[in-house]
């Protein structure tokens, strides 16, 4: 059983037995990971407080060679984001790029998933509340792209041709971003106005300045990600942390 | 044999127990005399006819209302809000409080799907509404899903005249710095209280 110590964030942590956790860690030189944590909810356990979701830290990992379970040794934690649970958006956002993660990254090394996500995770916990509704889409949008599944907008998705960015623009969920309008014609599309096309654009671009959304238009865009992840990443599963992202029922009042 | 894999079934479905452990209870029950077995079968009746939520609290009762709402001594002014009923069992036996328990059934945690439809936060809001509660104590786990619902329910709460408190978070009595874990350190440094 090899012994690797590897860049690594919590992703969810499932008790088992008396004292013992599952843990499903996304690490950057290994992928999305699964491991026992032997003795973890014991009192005086030496993972102390550090297996939390979402922590991150560099973890210490016995691989085994035989099946998909290995053996957490150790996690220094370097980052708990406990202000994402100081609002529930962020806290929202951040379950919902966990579940992406869980979901998609493959077992095997992807750093600029892993990257992408560790990056979210902390703009999300700094960022001033209004740039909230734009920043957790950014967020989102970001780790699709790195996933490999960022939307064609320059272009045409189907056939190349060059998207005509003067007035609506034709949004195909299924054929993975903008349809010129010949295409269109025979595609189910979404005509985003040129105001929701530019903010979309702003959003998949990390080097722009974030749009200014209203609620009603984060809530649109975020209804659109959502289709847009459950076509091409979900295969047909729930995603429970995407839905409570999506629909925000915990925003009081 | 299908009963008795009917029991190990049952057995492997309760938290904490693998097929291995149902196995294993399975083939000591049935070497108990029948008696035995009958009490056990008994108990199991009977709290699933008996045993319910408190109408109240969300407690574990066998009636209308648990013990500790129907107690005139507890101070009804005083809240404290917690995850499940276990660990009203916990408060209990540190013997240090004297309000009521709000059981809300579980904690935000998106990535199970629990969302706050699925806890008792509405029956929390009109008891609050309903006047005499002085101050909630929110006593949800010091986990990033206890932390983020205790954030909702302050947010629930954000419009009614009370006092809303969060557990302090720290180092535990009869520990020692050495070995205590940097995120608990770095809360009890963030939390310090001056010596009076």
């Amino acid at each position: 059983m090899p012994l690797i110590s590897t860049q690594a964030i919590i992703l969810s942590t499932l008790r088992y037995g008396e004292t013992s956790k599952i843990v499903r860690l996304a690490t950057r030189e290994h992928g999305v990971q699964s491991a026992i944590a032997k003795g973890a909810s014991r009192p005086r356990s030496r993972f102390g407080a550090a297996l939390q979701a979402l922590s991150g830290g560099q973890a210490h990992l016995l691989l085994s060679e035989r099946r998909d379970l290995h053996t957490l040794t150790g996690f220094d934690i370097t980052t708990l984001p406990v202000r994402l649970a100081s609002e529930v958006s962020r806290y929202a956002t951040a379950t919902a790029l966990a579940e992406l993660m869980l979901r998609v990254a493959p077992p095997d090394p992807h750093p600029e998933a892993f990257d992408t996500f560790e990056a979210a995770l902390a703009l999300l916990e700094e960022a001033p509340p209004p740039a909230l509704p734009a920043l957790t889409l950014r967020c989102v949008w970001a780790l699709v792209g790195a996933l490999g599944f960022a939307p064609v907008l320059e272009v045409c998705a189907r056939d190349g041709r060059p998207i005509d960015a003067a007035g609506t623009l034709p949004f195909s969920t299924a054929e993975g971003g903008a349809l010129c309008r010949l295409c269109a014609q025979t595609h189910e599309v979404t005509d985003l106005p040129a105001e929701s096309y530019q903010a979309l654009a702003a959003l998949l671009d990390a080097t722009a300045a974030l749009p200014a959304l209203d609620a009603r238009h984060a809530s649109a865009h975020r209804r659109l990600l959502s289709r847009y992840i459950r076509h091409h990443l979900a295969e047909g599963a729930t995603l429970t942390a995407l839905e409570f992202w999506q629909q925000p029922a915990w925003s009081v009042g | 044999m299908s009963t008795l894999d009917d029991l190990v079934t049952e057995f492997a479905r309760l938290p904490g127990v693998g097929r291995k452990t149902a196995q294993r209870l399975a083939h000591h029950l049935v070497q108990q005399p029948g008696e035995r077995l009958a009490r056990l079968a008994q108990a199991l009746v009977q709290v699933a006819e008996r045993v319910r939520p408190c109408t109240v609290c969300g407690n574990l009762a066998e009636a209308d209302r648990c013990p500790i709402c129907l107690d005139p001594r507890r101070d009804a002014g005083l809240v404290c809000v917690v995850e499940e009923p276990a660990a009203v069992a916990s408060l209990e036996r540190a013997g240090e409080f004297r309000g009521t328990y709000h059981v809300l059934g579980g904690r935000l945690d998106p990535l199970s799907g629990v969302g706050p439809e699925a806890l008792r936060l509405e029956q929390l809001v009109a008891r609050v509404r309903a006047g005499g509660v002085r101050e909630v104590i929110l006593a949800t786990n010091p986990s990033m899903e206890g932390e983020v619902t205790a954030t909702y329910v302050q947010q629930l709460l954000a419009g009614q005249d009370i006092r809303v408190s969060r557990l302090a978070r720290g180092l535990p009595m009869g520990g020692d710095l050495e070995y205590v874990d940097g995120v608990t350190l770095a809360h009890a440094l963030s939390a310090r209280q001056e010596l009076r």
